[in-house]
């Protein structure tokens, strides 16, 4: 009886959560006057797969896919370049001034982007960046979570280790790269899937800091694709499932990672 | 920790330790905290190009100004919604997941899946499914038997609050998931030979060693609610009227869409500072009322 009630509940979120998300998908096949009937259509008729070929040509959204893949994909490599290497420091060196380094870099955790917002749009006005990968992927390149994330991963990491790579000679940035990052690697994992994931999302920032259609990445591409261009629910909805796929793609492979990851750190 | 050997990685090293520094210094510097400092700048300026010294005139008008003050409770109230949403609804999915039930791990996959997509995907699906007109929502409802709903005109708010909880809740639910699996197994089985019942063991055990966690979660939902977006932009545009017109979405518009960069930017430093004393507020409250046992 029970088992019965909770087995429903599960069921009933369950279904709530994958609904939508299959109606996304029926949309994205439908034709227009299907999206337009009177009453919703929930199969189509006949799979329309001629409109992920449509958004092609309604829109430059081959440049939103390359926008979108060029931009997340450099924050992660920034990340994954300089977060651990930072955190290494933080976690193993002792230096003047690193309690006050560190409390100011967790200090900027408290600063929502919304703050950043306006100056950053100043500032890469002033630098003529605003519709560049540079101005898209600057404000990004690291974050204090990050570092934060691979300094607790990486201080258990006994310190005879280093020392003894020192004593057989090896120079500073080659105990890093020989003996710090091999042992980093489930960490990296992690905080690569997170970043890549929250950066081929982003919205807010893509949404200021760009101006022409051909600079859009696919969440600000859609949106705006949605008022200027065309008000077509099945262009809108395969866009949808275009920007959808390589998240779930990566989240089902790794989402041990995923759900660990969020457990552990609270992500976000 | 290095109990050992605390002096070979000192002093020396430093010089290495801002070599390796150096990037972040630069980067924190330039996108952190020049940013802060110029928000502050720009918020005492006024003028088409934020040059005229305007002192504390962007505050005290943004104070009076019955808008920001509207957009502000309206943001305050939709921050409500979801942080009670989140602990209800993810406390309730988590102890349901708690349970060894067959096909947990899909289920705790599966409701995580809407929290990994895009503001833009869930804002646009959910404003096509409440559509009066052609949303397949209501269209549900009518096979049940149950009257349609014009959701985003009779309750706005509520309903971005609604689907803001659709795309977040399998979040709180892991983060409930993990604080439920550090609860000791030894403190119910001590309540159940005690004769405590399910319910009295939720109240008088789980919820209890459970209030870090929920702690978290609502300061979590509350940073995050405050500042929401892609919400007013996509699904209502901020109304109908001003009925969603959220804090950010506001400042947005007085930036981007009348260029007052000195007024919007009085209008950041406030709800900054709202936000950072709710924290506080949260994180003393709950040291206060933090149970050990």
């Amino acid at each position: 009886m029970r088992r019965t009630l909770l087995y429903a509940l599960l069921g009933l979120s369950g279904l709530v959560t994958v609904l939508p998300l299959l109606y996304m998908v029926s949309l994205s096949l439908q034709t227009e006057a299907e999206t337009l009937a009177a009453d919703a259509v929930l199969v189509p008729d006949s799979p329309q797969w001629g409109n992920y070929a449509e958004l092609f040509t309604r829109a430059p959204f081959g440049d939103f896919i390359v926008n979108s893949l060029v931009v997340a994909g450099a924050i992660t490599l920034a990340h994954l370049l300089f977060d651990p290497l930072v955190g290494y420091v933080f976690a193993k060196f002792r230096f003047p001034l690193r309690d006050t380094l560190f409390v100011a870099l967790l200090a900027t955790l408290m600063v929502p982007f919304f703050v950043r917002m306006i100056p950053l749009y100043v500032l890469m006005a002033n630098l003529g960046w605003l519709n560049t990968y540079q101005g898209l992927v600057t404000p990004f390149l690291m974050d204090a979570f990050g570092i934060f994330l691979m300094r607790q991963f990486i201080q258990p990491i006994p310190d005879d280790l280093i020392h003894a790579a020192r004593i057989d000679g090896a120079s500073e940035l080659r105990v890093y790269r020989s003996v710090i990052l091999p042992q980093t690697r489930p960490a990296l994992a992690v905080l690569g899937l997170f970043t890549f994931v929250f950066q081929w999302n982003e919205f807010l920032w893509p949404l200021v800091a760009t101006t022409t259609p051909e600079m859009r990445t696919i969440p600000v591409g859609l949106t705006l694709f949605n008022q200027e261009y065309f008000t077509l629910w099945h262009l809108t909805a395969a866009g949808s499932v275009i920007l959808f796929v390589p998240t779930a793609v990566l989240f089902v492979l790794t989402q041990r990672h995923f759900v660990r990851g969020i457990a552990l750190t609270g992500l976000k | 920790m290095s109990v050992r050997t605390p002096r070979t990685l000192a002093g020396r090293y430093a010089r290495t330790a801002y070599l390796f520094l150096l990037p972040a210094i630069l980067f924190f510097a330039a996108f952190f905290y020049l940013p802060i400092g110029n928000v502050v700048a720009t918020s005492l300026r006024t003028g088409p190009q934020a040059d005229q010294w305007a002192g504390l005139g962007n505050y005290a008008q943004a104070l009076g100004d019955p808008a920001v003050r509207h957009s502000f409770l309206v943001t305050v109230a939709f921050a409500v919604m979801v942080v009670i949403g989140s602990i209800v609804l993810g406390l309730a999915l988590a102890l349901a997941l708690d349970q060894p039930l067959r096909g947990r791990v899909v289920f705790r996959v599966l409701l995580l899946v809407p929290y990994l997509t895009s503001v833009a995907i869930v804002g646009l699906l959910w404003r096509n499914i409440l559509d009066p007109e052609l949303g397949v929502l209501n269209r549900v409802l009518d096979g049940l038997g149950l009257p349609g709903q014009q959701w985003l005109n009779t309750a706005p708010l509520l309903t971005i609050a609604g689907v803001t909880l659709w795309q977040s809740v399998g979040y709180t639910m892991v983060l409930f998931l993990a604080g439920l699996q550090g609860i000791p197994e030894t403190y119910h089985e001590a309540a159940r030979i005690d004769g405590a019942d399910a319910w009295r063991r939720f109240w008088r055990i789980t919820l209890p060693l459970l209030a870090p966690t929920t702690l978290f979660v609502s300061v979590m939902a509350v940073i995050s609610g405050l500042q929401a977006f892609g919400q007013a932009y996509i699904i209502t545009n901020g109304g109908p009227g001003d009925a969603t017109d959220l804090s950010v979405f506001h400042i947005f518009n007085v930036a981007f869409r009348t260029r007052d960069f000195g007024y919007s930017s009085a209008q950041s430093v406030l709800l900054l500072v709202v936000i950072v004393a709710f924290t506080l507020v949260q994180l003393r409250a709950g040291r206060r009322g933090e149970v050990t046992y």
